[in-house]
């Protein structure tokens, strides 16, 4: 029997005992973390064994340390955290090792039976059912901001009503003007008092001026791996992609993820010339879709040629300031205000990578993506790239109906 | 003429350009040239305000950045009208805040004082100020339902009031009084720009809005628009927190859908006495009951004694009132009675409205609440799966309804689903109801919806299932749609099910299991609504 199943299963069987659940899913955590530490996946390059423990670990440290956590969305401005030692638990990637763990399903029932939307994305229904089952121990703290994601500023307002737990909102604004960058600078003092007042620290500023002075580091790095993307092909699979999210959003600055990227950049300079054919993907991949398992996954074939989401800003941060260059990063994320912004980005990411194929994977619930589906197709038509959409869900595997997507995943692989 | 769409939206700078600015409403009958633009999944308000826009031939549109749908609505529309422009909303109020807002209403005025070639006059704009400024109206909340949530439509706003004597308060965003503070005229705009961000905060603000609403009326109705989640959250918390009547209902702005709202409102509305139904003088005689369903079309003929005399139970063709009165004749002729031996009929079900010869109409919520109290009066929780819709009735010791949930617009997890998957199955729907023994192998069907489920079960049968395991996954489904309905308003036994569902042994055995406890299955489960509907007409006359 499937040992993923056979957990899942215990697992579900217990709901109703919180306390054996929260146990259960450290014990599980724990598990993956020295399995992937002992049996190293040979297809992949070191880079991936690294970056794959070091996410298993995070969301493990985070979940047993609830007394030095705080609870963030994807785009909250870790730089701060990272430079009081304070662990962050990104909820979109917790949702995401629950549905690895085959119990997502249950967590998302539970959230609609309590009366949330059954259309909100899947990524906050599981987060929220297992808050809702008391699963999750209660953190210090919660983060978010309010851009991108509709879902972040009433998710995290439940939660920490929820949790009677303190929760900062960062209103980021959708156009770029020095009142837009002087409100976020403001609320970014603001969130660190906030901090310092609940985590009983002080922020050392040079030390948050390393966090930016690395982060700065990293981005060089990131820049540099994207030129190579045009003529070298790593095997991964698709979860590396979003494993990178870690790297390129919520630990970037941490000494850690500047060493992944180093190590990334060995890799791809090392890789074999580009073969087969190359996707680039807008926004996310569904790393649970068995289609794209089966075509894309250590494939010699179908290559993953990154993600929009992995390079939203790829600009210096003001080191000097870094309350107002952090503001400045958040505000010119190419996620946040127009479209034009994200389309800028993409064309910018074709036209280095020259990738054969364009896939948006359109996650039931993500109202930003899905809204400018057609926006992107425009764009992949004006630039000759096929271009294909497909419906289903990153998170809830109910949402996928596999045997659709199959022919039209095939027919677009085989248009290539 | 200036469209918009939120109450944010500074209209009073539209007017003082002479110009007149007109809400986007999102009624329409399809999405079709809107889903030409945007993706299916995308907000049903913002593909209406699509549809509308292109139909009515809107050129000039002001947005805010009010939430990720109406910002893509924006890109779509950014080269495709003669002037658009989004304003930057900030979600909090503070004076960083109020500068962002304010610099943003300066750069509308630039943009539109340049497009419409013409200037923007300040004593207009205060003048307009005042104006709105010098009424206000105050409303006692403890007389009052408040409607929460989403933006209601207007019509439906309007029909809600005219169902009831009570007063109603409109807090979503089409019901907003706007009250200005004008006192620091040396900074207009700014105080302005600061006013508009004090209004009645709508989910997207970052305000908690709980104090705003914590507050002794006699009802709430909370909207909620499909694919727009904000407002669930609020849901979510309210429901239980209020000793008072609580409705939710889910518009998704079509026009289709009002006639559902309105029998929900209406329901709640007889539940909660806030309409008091007219009773008259005791009568004595036999006294019927119509349940005018989507699928079936069922009678019940009552005597003096509460008596079941006769029943029929016919399915619904095309025309409700033909139907309706086939079904009462043969009720009537199993009783061997005349229509003249009717003291009073009651009508109810989707077609209730269109059988003329009903002296009363009342929802089959009321309906089948009562018609199962009758039966058994240890029921607390009435579970009802009817042809399109299902839905779950708590009833109180008394037999009243307290509460109500029913299925959103989806045939998933009602007798249209099982129906479909019968003849996908090539069998009867008799025969789907009887195989429920001996299970192989514990499939489940993951998709919740009716045509995805369906392909999902083409690959089961494909893959060379047993057709027994693939019928147990399929009332498997419509047991843990039914089952997260009760979960809704909370578990309570005894449990009867009612509707066509009810004979299905495969669906009956699911729900028991999932509930845990037996379900009072009636001896004939499609008549309670009718049942219901003659008990009502005997205590109008009798009571």
């Amino acid at each position: 029997m499937d040992v993923v199943r056979f957990y899942s299963n215990i697992i579900k069987r217990n709901m109703d005992k919180p306390e054996k659940i929260n146990k259960l899913i450290n014990f599980g955590l724990t598990t993956a973390y020295y399995y992937v530490s002992i049996f190293k996946d040979k297809r992949g390059p070191n880079s991936l064994h690294y970056l794959t423990k070091y996410c298993i670990k995070s969301i493990k440290d985070s979940l047993e340390n609830p007394q030095n956590s705080a609870w963030v969305n994807i785009f909250s401005p870790c730089e701060f955290l990272i430079a009081l030692d304070i662990k962050p638990l990104f909820i979109e990637a917790y949702s995401s090792f629950m549905s690895g763990f085959f119990i997502e399903d249950y967590l998302i029932d539970t959230a609609e039976s309590r009366g949330i939307a059954n259309t909100l994305c899947s990524y906050h229904k599981t987060f929220i059912g297992a808050n809702e089952l008391k699963i999750l121990k209660k953190p210090e703290f919660m983060l978010t901001t309010s851009s991108i994601c509709d879902a972040n500023v009433p998710t995290f307002r439940y939660l920490s009503k929820k949790q009677n737990v303190p929760l900062y909102i960062i209103d980021v604004p959708y156009k770029y003007s020095k009142e837009a960058v002087a409100y976020v600078k403001n609320q970014l003092i603001e969130m660190v008092e906030n901090l310092e007042e609940v985590f009983k620290r002080k922020l050392d500023l040079d030390k948050l001026r390393e966090v930016v002075k690395i982060e700065n580091k990293t981005r060089t790095l990131i820049n540099k791996y994207l030129n190579y993307l045009k003529e070298k092909t790593l095997l991964v699979p698709m979860t590396f992609e979003m494993y990178m999210l870690f790297a390129s959003h919520i630990f970037i600055g941490s000494k850690e993820m500047l060493k992944f990227y180093e190590m990334l950049l060995d890799d791809i300079k090392n890789a074999p010339p580009r073969s087969g054919k190359s996707i680039f993907f807008v926004h996310l991949l569904p790393i649970f879709e068995k289609n794209f398992q089966d075509y894309f996954n250590f494939s010699n074939k179908f290559h993953i040629a990154g993600s929009d989401l992995n390079f939203d800003y790829l600009d210096e941060i003001d080191e000097k300031d870094p309350f107002r260059g952090i503001a400045e990063k958040l505000i010119l994320n190419t996620f946040n205000g127009e479209m034009e912004r994200k389309v800028t980005r993409i064309r910018e990411l074709i036209e280095k990578i020259k990738p054969d194929g364009i896939i948006q994977f359109c996650h039931l619930g993500c109202k930003q993506s899905i809204g400018g589906t057609f926006i992107i197709k425009d764009l992949a038509t004006k630039m000759g790239i096929p271009f294909l959409y497909l419906d289903g869900d990153c998170v809830d595997k109910r949402n996928n109906q596999v045997g659709q997507n199959r022919t039209r995943l095939e027919a677009f692989l085989e248009m290539l | 003429m200036v469209g918009y769409v939120c109450k944010y939206t500074p209209v009073e700078i539209i007017e003082a350009f002479g110009e007149k600015p007109v809400r986007i409403e999102s009624g329409c009958k399809s999405y079709e040239r809107a889903e030409a633009l945007l993706h299916t999944n995308t907000c049903s308000f913002v593909k209406g305000v699509l549809e509308n826009i292109i139909e009515n031939n809107i050129e000039e549109v002001i947005l805010t950045s009010c939430c990720d749908s109406i910002k893509r609505l924006y890109d779509v529309l950014k080269e495709r009208l003669k002037f658009i422009y989004i304003l930057d909303l900030p979600r909090k109020k503070d004076t960083f805040a109020v500068d962002v807002f304010y610099k943003e209403i300066i750069k509308f005025i630039d943009a539109y004082k340049a497009f419409k070639n013409k200037g923007f006059a300040i004593e207009n704009f205060l003048k307009i100020l005042e104006d709105k400024s010098s009424f206000r109206k105050m409303q006692e909340p403890s007389e009052s339902i408040a409607i929460l949530g989403a933006r209601l439509k207007d019509d439906v706003v309007e029909k809600i009031k005219n169902s009831c004597s009570v007063n109603i308060i409109n807090f979503t965003c089409t019901g907003e009084d706007r009250i200005f503070n004008i006192e620091s005229e040396d900074n207009l705009l700014k105080g302005y720009a600061a006013s508009l961000l004090n209004l009645t905060p709508c989910m997207r603000m970052a305000e908690d809005r709980s104090k705003f609403f914590n507050k002794d009326f006699k009802g709430i109705i909370y909207n909620t628009i499909k694919f727009c989640d904000y407002y669930s959250y609020e849901y979510a918390e309210m429901k239980s927190q209020f000793n008072i009547p609580f409705l939710k209902i889910e518009t998704d702005y079509t026009d289709s859908n009002s006639g559902q709202i309105l029998t929900r409102i209406a329901a709640f509305f007889e539940a909660t006495d806030i309409k008091k139904m007219e009773q008259k003088k005791a009568k004595k005689g036999y006294f019927a009951g119509i349940d005018s369903g989507s699928t079936s079309t069922n009678v019940v003929i009552i005597d003096e004694n509460k008596n079941i005399i006769s029943y029929s139970i016919i399915p619904t063709g095309p025309k409700a009132l033909e139907s309706a009165f086939k079904a009462f004749e043969i009720a009537l002729n199993n009783a061997g009675i005349k229509e003249k031996d009717i003291t009073s009929i009651v009508a109810t079900g989707y077609g209730r409205v269109s059988i003329p010869f009903a002296d009363k109409m009342v929802t089959e919520i009321t309906c089948h609440g009562k018609g199962a109290f009758f039966i058994d009066n240890r029921v607390r929780t009435v579970i009802d799966i009817g042809g399109q819709d299902s839905k779950v009735i708590r009833l109180d010791e008394s037999g009243n309804v307290i509460d109500f949930v029913m299925n959103d617009k989806c045939s998933a997890g009602t007798g249209r689903f099982l129906e479909v998957m019968s003849r996908t199955l090539g069998i009867s729907i008799n025969e789907m109801a009887k195989v429920h023994a001996e299970v192989k192998e514990n499939i489940t069907i993951t998709s919740m919806c009716t045509v995805f489920a369906e392909s999902e079960v083409i690959s089961l049968i494909a893959q060379n299932k047993d057709q027994r395991d693939i019928i147990h996954a399929l009332n498997k489904s419509v047991a843990s749609k039914a089952v997260s309905l009760v979960d809704r308003i909370g578990r309570k036994g005894k449990y009867m099910m009612t509707g066509g569902v009810a004979k299905n042994q495969g669906v009956v055995s699911a729900i028991e299991s999932k509930l845990g406890e037996k379900l009072v299955i009636p001896a004939e489960p499609q008549i309670i609504g009718a049942l219901g509907a003659a008990l009502i007409a005997f205590e109008g006359t009798n009571g």
